[in-house]
C-alpha cells in the first residue's frame, strides 16, 4: 500500500474506533460531546507508558485503554445524573477540563506536545480496529446490547421489565471510554506525537456528527459514518474548508430529512432479506 | 377473599394536591380473571402505575403474594411476578417483534453468561426460540424479525401482550389490551388470555369493551373518581346501583352489545 | 487598587458575556433547544462588519449591517432546524436533533467565513476604542462602560417585553405548553421565529460591542465567548434571564481575577471544572431555572 493510502487507512482506523466510542453511549441514549477528552487521555497515557516507562507498545495501548475506561467509569456516575442537554454540556465541560489539565502538565510536554517513540504501523492498527468493530457487533447482539437499546428507546418501560438502567448506562459509557482510549493510543503511536490542541471541541463535534450521520440504530452506522467522513476529502477535491461546509450542510439536511441516520434497522433488514431467505415461521398463521 | 394474590390496601395518591386515588382497597383472587373498570379518568391506569412502581404510593400498601412491594424499586417488581402491558403502545420502536419479546425475558436472565450470550449470532438459542414460539402461539408468527414501528396497530398491541406474558408472571396486568382491535383480533386475544389463565396466571385487566370483559372475566372491581365503588362477581356488577349511576350518560354497563 | 481595577475590567467583559448568555438561555428556556449557532452569529456580526469596512463602508453602518446579517442568519437557522423538529418516538436522543443541526450550522458559518475572509485577526477601524476616564487611580474605558450599560439595558428591555407584551406572553405560553398554546390561537409558526430574531439581535449586538471594545475580529472570536456565555447560562440557571445576567458578570469577573492570580493557561480548569460540578450537583444553577420548555411540537 502506497504511503499516501497507508496514511488514509490509519486515519480511517482512528475515525472508526473513535466513532464506536461515541456510538456505545449514543446507542443507550447518551449524547457524548466530550469524545476528545477521552481520546486525549488514551493518547497521553499509552504514549507515556510506552515511551517513558518503556513498556512494549501493545501493553501500553492496552493499559492506556484501561486507564481511559477507568476514568470514564468514575466520571460516569456523576455525569449520568444529568439528562438531555445537561448531559451534553457536562460531557463538553469534562473534555474542556481534560484539555485544560493536559495543556499545563509539563510531564506531557504541556503545550509543546509529547513525542512518542514506538511506531504502530497498519499491521497493528488494522487488527486493533477490526477487534473493536467485532467487539461492538458482538456486544450489540447480546442481552446487554438489547438492554442498551431498550434504555435508549424507553427507559421507564425497560425498567419495568427488569433492566437496570443505571448499570446499563454506566457500562455503555465505560466501554465507550475504553474504546476511545484505544483510539487515542492509535493516534499516539501512529503519528508519534501528541498535541493537546488536536483533541479539541471540533474533534468531539465531528465525531458525534458523523456517528449520527451513519446512524445509531445498528452497529453498521458508525462504520458507514466514519468511512464517509474519512473518504469525503478524497471524493471532494476541494479545500478543507469547503469540505467542512459541505459536511455541515449535510448534517443539517440529514436532521431534516433522515434524522435516524443513513443506516437504519429497517434498511438493514431489507438488505439482509435480499441475501438470506427468511426462515419459515414455526407455525404458518396470520 | 379466599386466596388473595394481589392486595391493594387503603392506597391513596395525590398529584399536585389533587387526590387521584382515594383510600382504595381491593383484592385480586389467585387464579382469577379480574377486570378493573370505571369511567374515563377514574384512576385505573394510575392503579397500574402504583402497582408497578412507576408512581410512589402516598399512603397504603401493595402486597403481592403476601410480600409487601410498596417500596420496591421498579426494576425488581417483575422478579416478584408482576408484569404488564400499556394503554398506549410502549414497544421499543426500533427493535423487532422477537427482540421486544426477548426484552420481556430479561428478568429471567440470571447469569453473566445470559447477559453476554450473542443472541443474534446463534439464532437457534433458547431465548429466541421461546420468543418466536410465544409469538406464533399468539398468531403473530409471520412477524418475528420485522421492526415493530412498521407493523400495524393491532399487531403491535398483541406483541405487547406476548412481551408481558413471556416472563411467566404470577399476575398479568393488561391496560386496555383490546382497544383498537377488530372483532377477530379481539376474539383471538380473548382465547389467548383464557389459555394463559388456565396455566394459573392471574389476570387483572383494564378494559372499556364490556363484551370482552363479560366473556373473559369472573371478578370485577369498579373505580369512579379515584374511589372504589364495587368489588365482586362479574355477574353481579350490572345490578349494582352505584355502578349504574357512575356510568349513566356514558356507557351503560348492562348494555347488550 | 489593582483588584478593583480587575473587577471593573471583569464587569466590562462580563457585559458582553451577558448578552450571549441571555441569547442561549432564552432559546433553551423557550424552546428547549441548546443553540450552538449563537457563537457563530456573534462572529458573523463582527466579521461581516469588518468585511464591509474593507470595501469602504463607514464603520457605524458596517456594524449595524453586521447585526442585520446575524439576525438573518438566525432566521435561516430557524427555518432548517427548529421548524422540522417533530417528536416521533420520544426516545432519549431525539431532543437533540435541533442541537445537532445547530452544530452543523456552526461548522458551515465558521468555515464560510474562513473561506471568504481568511483566518487572520483583523483590525477594525474605530475612532474611540481607547477613550477612557479616570476615577482616582481607576481607569474605566468608555466603550466598555457603554457596552456594559447597553447590554444591561437591552436585557432589561427584553425581560420587560417578555412580561408585558402580547408577544412575550405568547412566547411564555409556548414554553409552558406548546399544544395548549396552539389550541388557544397562538400561531406557533409566527411566534417561534421571534425567539430566533431576538437571538440573532442579541448575539449580533454582542458581536458589535465586542468589535467596538477590542477593535479586532477573527473567525474564531465566537468560540471563546461561547464557552464563557454557556458557563454564565448554567450558573444563572437554564432559562433564567436575570440569572444569565448575573452569571455572565460572574464569569467575566472570575475570568479576569483567575488570569490575574493564576495565569491565563490554567484558567480553563477551574472554570470548566466548576461548571461540570454545578451541572452535576445543582443543574438549576444559582438562581434556579424557569420551566424549560416542554417544546414538543
Amino acid at each position: 500500500m502506497s504511503g499516501y493510502w497507508a496514511g488514509i487507512m490509519a486515519i480511517l482506523c482512528f475515525n472508526i474506533v473513535v466513532a464506536y466510542s461515541v456510538f456505545l453511549p449514543a446507542a443507550s441514549g447518551q449524547l457524548n460531546l466530550g469524545a476528545a477528552g477521552f481520546v486525549a487521555i488514551g493518547a497521553y497515557t499509552s504514549g507515556y507508558i510506552s515511551t517513558d516507562l518503556g513498556a512494549p507498545m501493545l501493553v501500553a495501548i492496552l493499559l492506556g485503554a484501561l486507564v481511559t475506561g477507568f476514568v470514564a467509569f468514575v466520571i460516569s456516575f456523576p455525569i449520568l445524573r444529568t439528562r438531555g442537554v445537561y448531559m451534553v454540556l457536562a460531557t463538553f465541560a469534562f473534555a474542556e477540563v481534560v484539555q485544560g489539565v493536559f495543556i499545563n502538565l509539563e510531564i506531557f510536554g504541556a503545550a509543546a506536545g509529547y513525542p512518542v517513540a514506538a511506531f504502530a504501523d497498519l499491521d497493528v492498527i488494522v487488527p486493533l480496529t477490526i477487534g473493536v468493530v467485532v467487539f461492538v457487533f458482538f456486544l450489540m447482539t447480546t442481552r446487554l446490547g438489547l438492554s442498551m437499546r431498550a434504555v435508549h428507546d424507553d427507559e421507564p418501560v425497560a425498567a419495568l421489565f427488569g433492566v437496570h438502567a443505571r448499570f446499563t448506562q454506566v457500562t455503555a459509557f465505560t466501554l465507550g471510554g475504553v474504546v476511545a482510549g484505544i483510539g487515542g493510543a492509535i493516534w499516539a503511536h501512529n503519528f508519534n506525537y501528541v498535541e493537546i490542541q488536536n483533541f479539541n471541541i471540533l474533534l468531539s463535534i465531528f465525531v458525534l456528527l458523523y456517528v449520527l450521520i451513519g446512524g445509531t440504530q445498528t452497529a453498521f452506522g458508525p462504520l458507514v459514518g466514519a468511512v464517509f467522513f474519512t473518504l469525503m476529502p478524497e471524493a471532494l477535491r476541494v479545500s478543507e474548508e469547503w469540505r467542512f461546509v459541505f459536511f455541515g450542510i449535510l448534517i443539517i439536511l440529514m436532521m431534516v430529512v433522515r434524522p435516524e441516520g443513513l443506516v437504519t434497522r429497517t434498511m438493514l433488514d431489507r438488505i439482509k432479506g435480499l441475501f438470506f431467505r427468511r426462515r419459515p415461521a414455526p407455525t404458518a398463521d396470520a | 377473599m379466599p386466596d388473595s394474590i394481589l392486595s391493594f390496601q387503603n392506597v391513596s395518591k395525590n398529584f399536585s394536591g389533587l387526590r387521584v386515588i382515594d383510600e382504595v382497597t381491593f383484592d385480586v383472587e389467585r387464579g382469577s380473571r379480574t377486570a378493573l373498570i370505571g369511567p374515563n379518568g377514574a384512576g385505573k391506569t394510575t392503579v397500574f402505575n402504583l402497582i408497578s412502581g412507576v408512581y410512589p404510593i402516598d399512603q397504603g400498601q401493595v402486597l403481592l403474594d403476601g410480600g409487601d412491594i410498596s417500596t420496591l424499586p421498579v426494576r425488581e417488581r417483575i422478579n416478584k411476578g408482576i408484569s404488564r402491558s400499556f394503554q398506549n403502545i410502549r414497544l421499543m420502536p426500533h427493535l423487532s417483534a422477537v427482540e421486544n419479546v426477548m426484552l420481556g425475558q430479561h428478568s429471567r436472565a440470571r447469569s453473566v453468561g445470559d447477559l453476554l450470550f450473542p443472541l443474534g449470532w446463534l439464532p437457534r438459542n433458547r431465548w429466541a426460540k421461546q420468543a418466536e414460539e410465544a409469538l406464533a402461539q399468539a398468531g403473530l408468527g409471520t412477524y418475528p424479525g420485522e421492526v415493530v414501528a412498521n407493523l400495524p396497530y393491532g399487531v403491535q398491541k398483541r406483541i405487547e401482550v406476548v412481551r408481558a406474558m413471556i416472563s411467566e408472571p404470577k399476575v398479568l396486568m393488561l391496560d386496555e389490551p383490546a382497544a383498537g382491535l377488530n372483532e377477530k383480533e379481539t376474539e383471538d386475544l380473548r382465547l389467548l388470555l383464557e389459555q394463559v389463565s388456565k396455566r394459573g396466571v392471574t389476570l387483572l385487566v383494564v378494559e372499556h369493551d364490556m363484551q370482552f370483559v363479560r366473556r373473559l372475566c369472573d371478578q370485577v372491581v369498579v373505580l369512579n373518581f379515584g374511589k372504589k365503588i364495587f368489588e365482586g362477581l362479574a355477574s353481579a356488577v350490572q345490578e349494582d346501583q352505584a355502578v349504574r349511576e357512575a356510568y349513566l350518560g356514558t356507557e351503560d354497563v348492562g348494555d347488550a352489545a | 487598587m489593582l483588584i478593583v481595577q480587575q473587577l471593573i475590567s471583569g464587569l466590562m467583559i462580563g457585559g458582553i458575556y451577558v448578552m450571549v448568555a441571555v441569547a442561549f438561555t432564552l432559546t433553551i428556556g423557550m424552546l428547549n433547544f441548546l443553540n450552538f449557532t449563537i457563537p457563530a452569529l456573534f462572529m458573523l456580526a463582527g466579521m461581516t462588519a469588518w468585511g464591509m469596512t474593507t470595501v469602504g463602508v463607514h464603520w457605524a453602518i458596517a456594524l449595524l449591517g453586521g447585526v442585520a446579517i446575524a439576525t438573518v442568519a438566525s432566521l435561516i437557522v430557524e427555518r432548517f432546524t427548529y421548524r422540522y423538529m417533530r417528536v416521533r418516538y420520544g426516545d432519549a436522543t431525539e431532543h437533540a436533533l435541533p442541537l445537532v443541526s445547530s452544530l452543523g450550522f456552526l461548522i458551515v458559518f465558521e468555515h464560510l467565513v474562513l473561506i471568504t475572509l481568511g483566518s487572520e485577526i483583523q483590525r477594525f477601524p474605530n475612532p474611540f476604542s481607547s477613550a477612557d476616564f479616570h476615577i482616582g487611580n481607576l481607569i474605566i474605558g468608555i466603550p466598555q462602560l457603554v457596552s456594559l450599560v447597553l447590554a444591561l439595558l437591552i436585557v432589561w428591555g427584553l425581560s420587560t417585553m417578555l412580561k408585558r407584551s402580547r408577544v412575550g406572553r405568547a412566547l411564555r405560553s409556548i414554553a409552558e405548553n406548546p399544544d395548549a398554546s396552539t389550541l388557544m390561537g397562538v400561531n406557533v409558526n409566527y411566534i417561534v421565529p421571534v425567539v430566533f430574531i431576538i437571538t440573532g439581535l442579541m448575539a449580533g449586538i454582542a458581536g458589535m460591542l465586542f468589535t467596538l471594545n477590542y477593535a479586532a475580529v477573527n473567525a474564531y472570536m465566537g468560540d471563546e465567548v461561547a464557552a464563557k456565555a454557556i458557563a454564565g447560562m448554567v450558573i444563572g440557571g437554564l432559562g433564567n434571564i436575570w440569572g444569565a445576567i448575573a452569571g455572565g458578570l460572574i464569569v467575566g469577573v472570575t475570568e479576569v481575577l483567575a488570569i490575574h492570580f493564576f495565569g491565563a493557561d490554567i484558567v480553563k480548569i477551574p472554570i470548566w471544572g466548576l461548571l461540570l460540578i454545578l451541572l452535576i450537583i445543582r443543574p438549576s444553577g444559582l438562581f434556579g431555572h424557569t420551566a424549560i420548555g416542554k417544546g414538543k411540537f
